[in-house]
């Protein structure tokens, strides 16, 4: 999902491609196309039209992926989301075997650099899927709900006597979801790598402890 | 005793009025969400004339923000004076002011729901009042925090926005009544940055 609208077309003609790969190519082509879009224009000005120049797909084909751009909307939060997800297991297996905190460290610094690469994936994840409204609100919660259960996938260590909360996990990813969103909507996507160590430390003090947490930022 | 209606003076009635139309707004979008609500029900649910609503209000999205932000001032007013009077030091001063909110919540759960939760997605200008209520809350944390904490303003955004999360979870869940109740872990989380994990011992319910 770059910022040319991504994949590329594919070649006219006799191609001995199946057509399922066609379909394919052509469905990623249009979320990445609502996706951009969106970015670009905001929502109402995204029309049917304008993602299918954009993906370099007809009207009428348009309409074999998807029923509505409230449909086609919907695929591509999904799709952002798991692209997300996708990134951050990948960053926190390359450091596996590592201790907890590098972990969350290898997970943030992918978020923040993915964030910056990809700007409208930043924007449809972080503030659009919330405004949309549009049915959108319960995975927006399901997708804060699976950032939580990946920070704790590996048991945090916890300082001696130091109790987690419930809400308090849930309140870190959101509230930083929130903080991120408000980045986003002041037009600030790409200083979002500058906010690595504050948000690096904010999410480990609540485990190991504010001191801990500020040695490991420093410690890199 | 006279058998005839005392009169009201003209102001009172209207402010009355306005009121009524506002609560009618909050009920109605909470119940069916910004979009399936109409004037016809407001009008209605409010027991006031079509033409009293046009004489306060342009219309809908007027009197849904008018709604929302008359309520997140009276939020907002209500948490600042617990801020102000709790405790006394910083600690105390914070965890009133959640209190204060978790009231809020659980006896306006309707009002609540309207700004915390249909606000984000009604209109492009409930989305407005939204954020600019999320930046004067972390105005009020600021005021609060302890001296010399230092926080970088992003971590007390993700504080204010985590605790929103937490609200409006619990909201969506039906359950605005029981806010109170998340007062402990609320106050907990937003502590532990200021104060350090396993030093916040002073959360427990204000008698």
């Amino acid at each position: 999902m770059d910022s040319d609208g991504g994949m590329e077309r594919l070649p006219r003609g006799r191609h001995g491609l199946s057509p399922e790969f066609v379909a394919q190519n052509q469905r990623q082509r249009l979320i990445n196309g609502l996706t951009q879009g969106l970015y670009e224009v905001g929502y109402q000005k995204t029309t049917v039209s304008l993602i299918g120049q954009r993906a370099a797909v007809s009207k009428s084909d348009f309409y074999k992926h998807f029923e509505s751009k409230d449909d086609c909307f919907v695929a591509a939060y999904d799709a952002a989301i798991e692209r997300i997800r996708g990134q951050l297991i990948v960053a926190c297996t390359e450091v596996e075997g590592q201790e907890w905190p590098q972990r969350v460290r290898a997970a943030i610094e992918r978020l923040l650099d993915l964030f910056v690469a990809e700007p409208a994936l930043a924007s449809i994840a972080l503030v659009e899927g919330l405004r949309a409204g549009r049915g959108v609100y319960d995975r927006y919660q399901l997708a804060i709900e699976s950032f939580v259960d990946l920070l704790k996938r590996s048991e945090p260590p916890l300082i001696e006597g130091a109790e987690m909360p419930e809400a308090t996990d849930e309140a870190i990813v959101g509230g930083l979801a929130s903080m991120l969103g408000r980045r986003v909507l002041a037009g600030e996507t790409e200083q979002m790598t500058d906010l690595f160590p504050e948000i690096l430390e904010f999410v480990l003090a609540a485990y190991v402890g504010a001191e801990e947490a500020r040695r490991i930022v420093s410690s890199g | 005793m006279s058998s005839t209606r005392p009169e009201l003076p003209r102001e009172f009635v209207a402010g009355h009025k306005r009121r009524r139309m506002m609560d009618a707004v909050a009920e109605l979008t909470a119940e069916q969400g910004y979009e399936a609500t109409k004037i016809a029900d407001i009008v209605r649910r409010a027991a006031v004339a079509r033409k009293t609503l046009y004489d306060n209000f342009d219309g809908k999205e007027d009197l849904f923000l008018s709604a929302i932000d008359s309520t997140t001032t009276e939020m907002r007013v209500v948490v600042e004076a617990a801020c102000d009077y709790g405790g006394g030091d910083p600690e105390g001063s914070i965890v009133a002011g959640l209190e204060a909110l978790l009231d809020f919540i659980a006896e306006h759960p309707a009002a609540a729901r309207m700004c915390m939760v249909e606000a984000i997605s009604a209109t492009p200008g409930s989305a407005r009042l939204y954020d600019a209520a999320v930046h004067e809350f972390v105005e009020i944390l600021q005021k609060s925090a302890p001296e010399g904490a230092d926080l970088p303003e992003t971590i007390e955004e993700s504080l204010v926005g985590g605790v929103a999360w937490i609200l409006q979870l619990q909201i969506r869940k039906g359950e605005a009544e029981n806010a109170p109740e998340l007062l402990p872990e609320l106050s907990q989380f937003v502590l532990s940055p200021y104060l350090g994990v396993g030093k916040v011992v002073n959360t427990g319910r204000r008698k």
